[in-house]
């Protein structure tokens, strides 16, 4: 008898359980939620945190701050479904044509946005979306320039890149003369995030395609695009990476199959000596490599155009659905204001939510002590954004596939490869209504 | 009188009612006892999987409003040519993977069967593969298969003159690799069921063949197999759908890269789903592997009745 009671009482417990989660439970604080695209307390969620805190203090709006990273946009996506969207998400620029395809996001009147004007205008076009309108208040940005190992380049004798074959050199003297001097070959030139996860291939290649003038799709004008990958200029930077994984043999083992998180582990364990990547881990390497064993150098121009580099960043997002409209926007207002950039930028200490200023009053140098950061600042001026299609990500996915497969099989023709990757972006923009 | 015919009838009554109450208690004790579970499977497996069969005819927009297809969805993900490309890693993978470790595990049973004292260590530590986080292993064995001369698998080939060997990094090994640790971690698994399966085995079945003069290879081929028939079946239908539906160790791994010689049904179905955000498509995918290794299921179980009988 006792043991039925027990099943019932068990059964009972749980229909209660997950008649509660199947309700959703909103929050009864009625704080506004802010979501951002870093890993749970990490130093980049406490700066989150110090963000939404000096908020609150300034506005009397109460916060609550989710810092995910992993799959951060299925979880957005299960949210969605519900119809309980974040207020606020802090997310990637490139992210924009695909929130908005999905109907997630509010228009941003710029005009009406207290401080928009101050804000630059390179980074206003990372919160355009493929109508024209804003989507987003731009809120940190990022060129991208190369994390070089200074020791070992003073001790292979070379000077800093100036041209691409001064950087293939560069990556054949780190590869083949012993930088670290442990009397093995264990050192690489380039360290390359080459897999496919987030479409990482094509991130990092994107960089040098600026750099050289190409580019994946060109705007024909009214919302309109054609792609353009196939183009010499394009096949070209990415024939130079494919010389550097076949002929040269300059890049890490394994950076086929690496993402990013196992490629700033690669850098740091010495076994390369050149990164192109974003300013945000410029504070984490100097501290596990060593201020004086890090240089950044500006990514060289390429034979047959640039200079350029991948702009990137991440905006505020408000999100659609919010109850709390107003505030969404005070928090937009207060992000992108000097003292909401100043703190998001966390000064020289690991954890920047801002890596270069949106905000034109706010002056970098006076805030960071650090001159290497100016190196990031300086290629932004010259940053290329993903153009404003309705949605980026297919088309990063499938230039991440090929690219990846052109460096993978070194015996592929990186042309002809390309040529069916443009045939493929064609479809791509035809589907989504933008050729 | 009249109480009287009253009470006859309730008389007759009692017993009647209490046959159907104990009818009655044998499966409502176990429909309670499983009722838990069944609410957890519902809400957590049931409801999902309609969910995902219903989506599949839609163009997915999470917050705008579904889009209906009709079929449009399955028709894209048949025609794709990297879902052909990715079922034909799928089964590579699933049947290297179960056939590795059915037979490792089998050996490893026989070896390590018996009532030593000992034995209960060995086993324990054998077993341990099985009860680690499949993204632990995974990572572990992306640290050991680096593909310099010092990672630490080259490094241990190189013992025996062997060049250093890419593993992951090429498109021609990165499948094999994956199925390499897949069978490291999945052979344990098989040598339990195998070790349960051989305990079941009667003994002077053992000592007869032995007093007859028969050799090792004759007990284990007469003998031993035959009296595993059962536990084969039931190793080969698990492996078979476990390998189906791998997607951790590929996703850790190489995420079906390089050049998409490790793609899987699993890691498309993710990577059309979360990283291009077509969840219809997705879906779609989803539903076809579940038939697939529903598919597979009944082959099996027909293919095992019709030896049974």
């Amino acid at each position: 008898m006792s043991r039925r009671l027990l099943g019932v009482a068990v059964t009972a417990t749980l229909a209660v359980t997950l008649t509660g989660c199947g309700s959703g439970g909103s929050s009864s604080d009625n704080a506004l939620e802010i979501w951002i695209r870093q890993a749970p307390d990490s130093d980049s969620a406490k700066t989150a945190v110090k963000l939404a805190d000096a908020f609150t203090k300034a506005s009397g709006v109460k916060t609550k701050v989710v810092a995910l990273f992993d799959d951060f946009e299925t979880k957005l996506n299960q949210q969605a479904a519900q119809k309980k969207l974040p207020d606020i998400v802090i997310n990637d620029t490139a992210q924009l044509g695909n929130m908005h395809s999905q109907g997630w996001l509010r228009e941003v009147d710029k005009a009406a946005l207290a401080g928009g004007d101050k804000l630059s205008e390179r980074a206003w076009v990372a919160a355009t979306g493929s109508d024209g309108k804003f989507y987003a208040a731009p809120f940190s940005a990022q060129a991208f320039a190369l994390i070089v190992r200074k020791d070992w380049r003073e001790k292979v004798g070379l000077e800093p890149p100036k041209t691409w074959d001064d950087l293939a050199k560069l990556a054949q003297a780190f590869t083949e003369k012993d930088p670290d001097g442990n009397g093995q070959a264990d050192t690489a030139g380039f360290v390359i995030p080459a897999g496919t996860k987030r479409g990482y291939a094509s991130w990092y290649a994107s960089s040098l395609i600026y750099a050289n003038g190409g580019d994946f799709i060109k705007s024909t004008g009214g919302g309109h695009f054609q792609a353009t990958v196939n183009d010499p200029k394009t096949v070209e930077a990415v024939q130079y990476l494919q010389d550097q994984f076949c002929k040269t043999k300059t890049v890490n083992p394994g950076a086929v199959s690496n993402d990013t998180t196992v490629t700033h582990e690669v850098f740091e364990k010495g076994q390369g000596g050149i990164y192109l990547v974003g300013p945000y881990v410029l504070a984490r390497f100097v501290k596990s490599v060593g201020t004086d064993k890090i240089e950044v150098l500006p990514l060289p121009k390429g034979p047959s155009g640039g200079p350029g580099t991948l702009g990137e960043g991440e905006n505020v997002y408000m999100m659609a659905g919010s109850d709390q409209q107003d505030a969404q926007k005070k928090f937009a207002e207060f992000a992108i204001s000097p003292e909401g950039q100043r703190i998001g930028m966390n000064k020289d200490a690991n954890g920047a939510i801002v890596r270069l200023p949106v905000n034109t009053q706010v002056d970098m140098a006076a805030e960071r002590q650090d001159p290497r950061w100016k190196v990031f600042q300086d290629a932004y001026a010259n940053a290329v954004y993903a153009p404003p299609v309705p949605n980026w990500a297919p088309i990063r996915q499938d230039s991440a596939d090929t690219i990846n497969a052109v460096w993978a099989d070194c015996s592929s023709n990186v042309k002809a490869a390309m040529d069916q990757l443009n045939t493929k972006l064609t479809q791509e923009l035809q589907s989504q209504k933008a050729s | 009188m009249t109480s009287t015919l009253t009470e006859a009838r309730s008389r007759t009554a009692t017993p009647h009612r209490r046959t159907k109450r104990v009818r009655w208690r044998g499966p409502l004790v176990a429909w309670l006892f499983l009722a838990p579970a069944l609410l957890l499977f519902l809400y957590f497996k049931f409801i999902p999987m309609f969910v995902g069969l219903w989506k599949s005819f839609f163009k997915v927009q999470t917050f705008l409003g579904d889009e209906w297809l009709g079929l449009q969805n399955y028709q894209t993900i048949i025609s794709d040519a990297d879902f052909a490309a990715a079922i034909w890693h799928s089964v590579l993978l699933a049947l290297g993977t179960t056939v590795g470790s059915l037979v490792l595990g089998l050996g490893f049973a026989l070896l390590i069967e018996g009532p030593a004292r000992y034995l209960w260590f060995v086993r324990t530590a054998a077993f341990l593969p099985v009860v680690t986080t499949m993204a632990a292993v995974a990572e572990v064995w992306r640290i050991m298969f680096h593909p310099a001369p010092s990672g630490m698998l080259n490094v241990i080939i190189g013992w025996v003159g062997i060049d250093a060997q890419p593993w992951l990094a090429s498109e021609h090994s990165s499948l094999w690799s994956i199925m390499l640790m897949s069978i490291w971690r999945g052979t344990p698994y098989d040598m339990m069921i195998f070790l349960a399966g051989l305990v079941g085995v009667d003994r002077t079945l053992y000592e007869a063949a032995a007093v007859d003069g028969a050799s090792t290879w004759h007990r284990l081929r007469h003998i031993t197999l035959p009296a595993l028939r059962p536990v084969f079946w039931i190793l080969f239908t698990l492996a078979a759908i476990r390998g189906l539906r791998v997607f951790v160790e590929v996703y850790v791994l190489t995420n079906g890269g390089p050049n998409g010689s490790s793609e899987v049904l699993m890691t498309l179905i993710y990577k059309l789903g979360f990283q291009k955000n077509d969840l219809g498509v997705a879906s779609a995918g989803g539903i076809v592997l579940f038939l697939a290794t529903l598919v597979l299921t009944l082959v099996a179980q027909m293919l095992r009745r019709r030896q049974a009988t």
